[in-house]
């Protein structure tokens, strides 16, 4: 045994793994809790009014059914208010109160539930539940003219509606080159293969358990609490296996107080399991938003004048902001910048964070934007960014505590050979298709927040890791593995990590790429602390010291929370993405031949895996480039391809060549690890790339995404007349 | 690093299991109405003789009467393959599949893959290709992957792309899962595949396989 | 009450038929159970996918029998005249392999959906539908068969037992093209298959085109067939007419425009027709 070995940095196989290829990996709906009914939920039909009947009488005689629950027989619940959570819950506005009211907000609003034997009896029964409406008028249009100014709040939380450096309007205004570049990003849906499901259980001492889907367990236990009124100690959520889910899981949604009512009512523990057409009603998504950026710049490239402008879609009932607009004061230096954020209220669910929440919109918008001035300036792209490096942070003035863009944008052209792009009419011919080559930044703020882990040492050798966060699929419990087994000197497979479980040390939320920069550094710390009261001195297998203390086990715990760094420096991830598209011009129809993508992220705990993070960020950015759009009908205030049939999540045929690399880097001014956050960076600048590289091929500006064949078409019959 | 057999990390990492359960519940289950069904289902090699409401599909009769959660629920209309198991050795969406049609049939699900507690080659290809993250499409996608190399329509790259192509996988493993597949069946890369993973197939159904990324660099990857 | 019976045979199956009009008759049931949606309280099934001889593809004299529990699998699998060709692609396309294995030719007809690949492809060639009933057998052609959106000429009682192929000359190319917004598993914009006699000159005899997607049922369109009589198969893209669409009557759904259906479908009758003549040389 040599218990020197660094496993930080190493490419070593998911701890979790074969738990995964053996199908034992448990999650939400996969627990097997004794005397298990079901429910069903019934979604409102119309997206604005009132509920004017419910007749449940069919629903209650119909086999196995135990109970109908509408908001006539539904008990009041305290819904205690609490703080919106940083990241996760909108600024402003107050949750849905499920079947509280006979309010309808929106259309897959839920209006009744119905439990039962098995599932199959559930939803049988909810089907005869019939519910009239009165309807009233709905906001289901996407119309800026009805947009507003964020609430204080929001603005206060970093999505201010106006904010303005130097003189944007005057220096635009004179800037020798300008381009002017309207954009659509469309609903988007996390569209994570597992379903959201909860099982709840109350006991005889009326404490509830929550096998739940989430990325933050705590948060699920502590909105539980404030709705329905418990100390939280009475309350316990499970989740050690997520199956994916990119921001859905980061709010505790209606469905899990549904699940604890149903439970409450039956007197037996209830599954609540989503169907894939209720997932986009009851949980969240990428808001629509629409954006306008102006550029403007010097002969030589240099910016002088950004002004970006974008109007998102919100709830009638929550305030839901993004950060939108953060790239465009943060990505390049310029001295003369001006942003303008609105919202716009719609008889919708509350949308909520998306990978890359406000960035990768936010990015599309200016990437595209970036390329279109580059040819407006008759410039190379690439040069284009080179000329506006920004040393220190634009915003705010602070230094960077590290920034490694200019080596992803040089290593990553490097390796995809920008330098050799087709550039001629000619060399851009391959058959019918025409090749094209594209190319944008990443940029994602890092953070890092409040955690705790304790770490437990067996005389045996073996050590347990515990904290309450997450593993969505990123690989959490890999890399807190690797970060636990060097700091206590032993080999990998003797640490086991326990997660997802809301009884272990407090954690935030899995999400904002600050898995690693929280945990990693809380775990190191509690591997300290148990080196420090061991009286060990600072390296090499701390098992020797426990068996001298005659002890079985020894215990600590560590905690890691923001330092000065946060306030002295801005941290962030950057990189560089290359696309190659091949487009037909007479269907439309576009394909990714390859993606390159070199990525800051500072120090990679697990190359490995942190690839995998990467080539799967392509995926998704192919999908929001090409395919995925929520279609919402404006008339019926419905989305229309609430399935996976006809929302298009890319398959394996659509994916060309995908590299991901990282750059040097290693930031230990940010946290002592070193990690700056992987997750949201991997899908920025994606879709961008792949929207300059069709212009490449084509000529033709796609101004709205996804760039479905029919659009391309489109662009080029309004060229042509 | 790489995993041979089911066992390799336990106890150490013991994946968080569902509490073990009676299997006589079967036929006790209050769910099941009076029409219920005789079914044989040979599970895994395992007889089971189930009484089935003649609407319950597979998938749900495999997860919720016998137990084997490994096989997941996507979407419920085969559009995703997280329920792909095998049927007779043909793989199918066992969504779409009811559990009364299947009567007297072979299922294998992913618990029965690993013989003997030792993985099946495409398990131990997924480990070390690291073809999955979240790890819940992964039955499926292996079990999609047993049935193409059963079925054995897949000779090239590009046709192993389509046959993967019924399997979603939203974390976007695909090259990983392709470099998996290519393993263990040992069908090669396309032979103009100079850099990255791989390479791909014309688009939206026009048929010729187009040149793609030119020569240059060699592989990538981090 | 929902209820599942498995005949063992037509004529067993004909008679439950006609003492029970609610029962929905099964094969692979890939088309089935989604449409019931989240009410199946009331499902009673009659599964026929076990009938001896019901499954299997056979020459009976002038025609290929194809009986109604043959699954796409089996189909793209059997060895097959190049004819067939078409048929196998669009069998490919079928949604995932998945589907392929349990899913029946004989159901993808039945079920109707105007986006049905198979039934283009079978259109093509001329299929015709055999339909056992009370009153015996008969037989029609799918054109007929298919009469608009999710609906057939099947009247109560009867069940279909075969597709039935005509046989063509050892000369004959076919293909088949699909466009969707994404590469694989995908609901079609448009699809079409093509079929090419030749003669012994090389010259285009006899010619099958049907496009789907595009109009309530897959059509053929007879007057580019008309057309292409005559002409040399590396010609006969060039021979296709914008306004050979006009028998079409695509419509605005969630995954295309009319016009642009209209367009590419013409788009892709070309292609697939050179890709017939490809298939010839």
């Amino acid at each position: 045994m040599t218990p020197a070995t660094t496993f930080v940095g190493s490419p070593v196989s998911r701890v979790d793994g074969p738990a995964k290829v053996t199908g034992a990996a448990v999650y939400a709906a996969d627990f097997d809790i004794p005397h298990l009914a079901h429910a069903s939920i019934v979604q409102a039909r119309v997206p604005a009014g009132r509920i004017a009947a419910i007749d449940t009488r069919a629903a209650e005689a119909a086999p196995g059914v135990l109970a109908v629950m509408t908001h006539e027989t539904t008990r009041r619940l305290p819904w205690h208010p609490r703080d919106p959570r940083p990241g996760v819950d909108p600024k402003a506005g107050e949750r849905l109160h499920v079947l509280q009211d006979d309010v309808v907000r929106y259309d897959g609003q839920p209006v009744a539930l119905v439990v039962a034997q098995s599932e199959e009896q559930a939803r049988a029964a909810a089907d005869l539940v019939r519910v009239d409406y009165a309807p009233t008028a709905a906001r289901t249009r996407f119309d800026v003219a009805y947009a507003r100014a964020p609430s204080e709040a929001t603005a206060k939380a970093g999505r201010p509606g106006d904010t303005s450096r130097g003189d944007p309007e005057g220096a635009f205004a004179q800037a020798p080159v300008r381009v002017d570049v309207p954009f659509v990003q469309p609903r988007e849906q996390h569209a994570a293969i597992e379903p959201h499901a909860t099982i709840a259980a109350w006991d005889e001492d009326g404490r509830l358990t929550l096998w739940d889907k989430s990325q933050w367990v705590d948060n699920v236990r502590t909105e539980i609490a404030h709705v329905f009124g418990l100390a939280e100690d009475r309350i316990r959520v499970i989740s050690p296996f997520v199956g994916g889910a990119f921001g859905s899981g980061l709010r505790t949604w209606p469905h899990v107080t549904l699940a604890a009512l149903a439970a409450e009512r039956v007197g037996r523990p209830v599954r609540l399991a989503l169907t894939r057409r209720q997932l986009f009603t009851n949980t969240g998504f990428r808001p629509h938003t629409e954006s306008r950026v102006r550029l403007g710049a010097f002969p030589d490239g240099r910016l002088t004048a950004i002004l970006h402008e974008a109007t998102g879609q919100t709830s009638t009932y929550e305030e839901y902001a993004e950060t939108t607009l953060t790239p465009a004061r943060q990505l390049y230096a310029c001295p003369n910048v001006a942003t303008r954020y609105r919202l716009l209220d719609m008889n919708v669910n509350t949308p909520s964070p998306m990978r890359g929440p406000g960035a990768a919109t936010g990015e599309l918008f200016l990437e595209t934007a970036m390329d279109e001035l580059a040819h407006a300036l008759g410039m190379n792209p690439l040069e284009l960014r080179r000329a506006n490096l920004a040393k220190t942070d634009p915003d705010s003035g602070k230094p960077w505590s590290s920034n490694a863009l200019a080596a992803c944008w040089d290593q990553a052209a490097a390796r995809f050979g920008w330098a050799d792009r087709p550039r001629t009419d000619e060399a851009r011919r391959a058959g019918r298709e025409r090749i094209g080559s594209g190319m944008a930044s990443a940029f994602y703020p890092a953070h890092r927040a409040k955690a705790r882990a304790r770490v437990t040492l067996y005389a045996n050798g073996g050590a347990m890791i515990q904290a309450a966060t997450s593993d969505m699929g990123p690989g959490t419990y890999t890399a807190l593995s690797q970060v636990a087994a060097d700091a206590l000197g032993l080999p990998l497979e003797q640490v086991r990590v326990e997660i997802g479980d809301s009884a272990l040390p407090p954690a935030p939320a899995h999400g904002g790429s600050i898995t690693m920069a929280t945990l990693g550094n809380a775990v190191a710390n509690a591997c300290a602390a148990l080196r420090e009261t061991l009286g060990a001195d600072g390296e090499g297998d701390l098992t020797p010291a426990l068996r001298r203390s005659g002890r079985d086990s020894a215990a600590a715990e560590g905690a890691s929370s923001p330092g000065k760094e946060a306030q002295e420096y801005e941290s962030a991830a950057f990189g560089a993405v290359f696309a190659e598209v091949r487009v037909d011009p007479e269907l439309g129809t576009v394909r990714v031949a390859r993606l390159v993508g070199g990525y800051d992220v500072g120090r990679v705990v697990n190359p490995k895996l942190a690839r995998s993070q990467c080539i799967g960020g392509m995926v998704q950015g192919i999908g929001m480039a090409l395919s995925e759009e929520a279609v919402f009908d404006r008339h019926c205030g419905r989305v229309m391809n609430a399935n996976l049939s006809d929302y298009l999540v890319p398959v394996c045929a659509d994916v060309g060549a995908l590299e991901a690399f990282f750059v040097e880097s290693d930031d230990r001014v940010f946290n002592p690890l070193g990690v700056k956050g992987l997750a949201e960076i991997a899908l920025c600048g994606v879709a961008a790339a792949i929207v300059n590289a069709v212009y490449d091929a084509t000529g033709l500006r796609m101004r709205e995404v996804p760039v479905t064949p029919e659009r391309i078409v489109t662009a080029q019959a309004a060229r042509g007349r | 690093m790489s995993e041979t057999t089911t066992g390799a990390g336990a106890p150490a990492r013991e994946p968080v299991r569902a509490p073990a359960r009676d299997s006589a519940r079967d036929d006790a289950s209050p769910g099941v109405p009076p029409a219920a069904h005789p079914v044989r289902l040979t599970v895994n090699g395992e007889a089971h003789d189930l009484a089935v409401d003649p609407r319950a599909t597979l998938l749900d009769t495999l997860r919720e009467r016998l137990r084997l959660t490994g096989a997941k629920k996507g979407c419920e209309h085969g559009s995703c393959g997280a329920c792909t198991v095998l049927v007779d050795g043909r793989r199918v969406v066992s969504c779409l599949a009811l559990a009364v049609a299947c009567d007297g049939r072979e299922v294998t699900t992913i618990e029965g893959l690993a013989a003997g507690g030792r993985l099946h080659p495409l398990q131990q290809a997924f480990l070390d290709a690291d073809a999955f993250q979240c790890g819940y499409c992964t039955p499926g996608q292996i079990m999609s992957g047993v049935g193409l190399m059963a079925e054995g329509r897949a000779r090239d790259d590009a046709s192993l792309r389509d046959e993967l192509s019924g399997n979603l996988c939203r974390c976007g493993a695909y090259p990983n899962i392709l470099a998996a597949l290519r393993r263990t069946t040992g069908i090669e890369p396309a032979p103009d595949a100079t850099r990255g993973d791989d390479r791909l197939r014309a688009a939206a159904g026009v048929d010729e396989i187009a040149r793609d990324a030119r020569d240059g660099a060699g592989q990538g990857g981090a | 009450m929902s209820r599942y019976l498995r005949p063992g045979s037509i004529d067993e199956a004909v008679g439950l038929l006609s003492t029970d009009a609610a029962l929905r008759i099964v094969a692979g049931g890939t088309d089935v159970y989604p449409s019931l949606g989240e009410a199946a309280a009331r499902a009673a099934f009659l599964d026929i996918v076990r009938i001896p001889g019901l499954r299997g593809i056979t020459r009976e004299n002038e025609a290929w029998r194809i009986g109604a529990a043959t699954t796409w699998s089996d189909v793209v699998r059997a060895p097959l005249p190049a004819f067939f060709d078409g048929l196998k692609l669009a069998g490919r396309e079928v949604g995932a392999i998945q589907i392929q294995n349990a899913g029946t030719l004989a159901g993808n007809v039945v079920n109707a959906s105007p986006a049905a690949d198979g039934t283009v492809a079978l259109m093509a060639l001329d299929a015709r539908v055999e339909i056992a009933g009370s009153d015996g057998r008969r037989v029609m052609p799918l054109g007929d068969f298919v009469t608009g959106v999710r609906s057939v000429a099947l009247k109560p009682g009867e069940i279909v037992t075969a597709l039935l192929v005509p046989d063509r000359p050892a000369k004959s190319r076919s293909s088949f093209l699909k466009l969707g917004a994404r590469r694989y598993l995908v609901i079609s914009i448009a699809m079409v298959s093509a079929v090419v006699d030749l003669d012994d000159a090389g010259m285009i005899a006899e010619a099958g085109i049907a496009v789907g997607a595009c109009s309530p049922v897959a059509r053929r369109l007879p007057a580019l067939e008309a057309r292409l009589v005559g002409v040399p198969p590396a010609q006969a893209a060039d021979v296709v007419l914008a306004s050979d669409a006009d028998v079409l009557s695509p419509i605005d759904d969630v995954r295309a425009r009319a016009g642009y259906r209209r367009d590419a479908a013409i788009t892709l009758v070309r292609r697939t027709l050179a890709a017939c003549a490809e298939a010839a040389r």
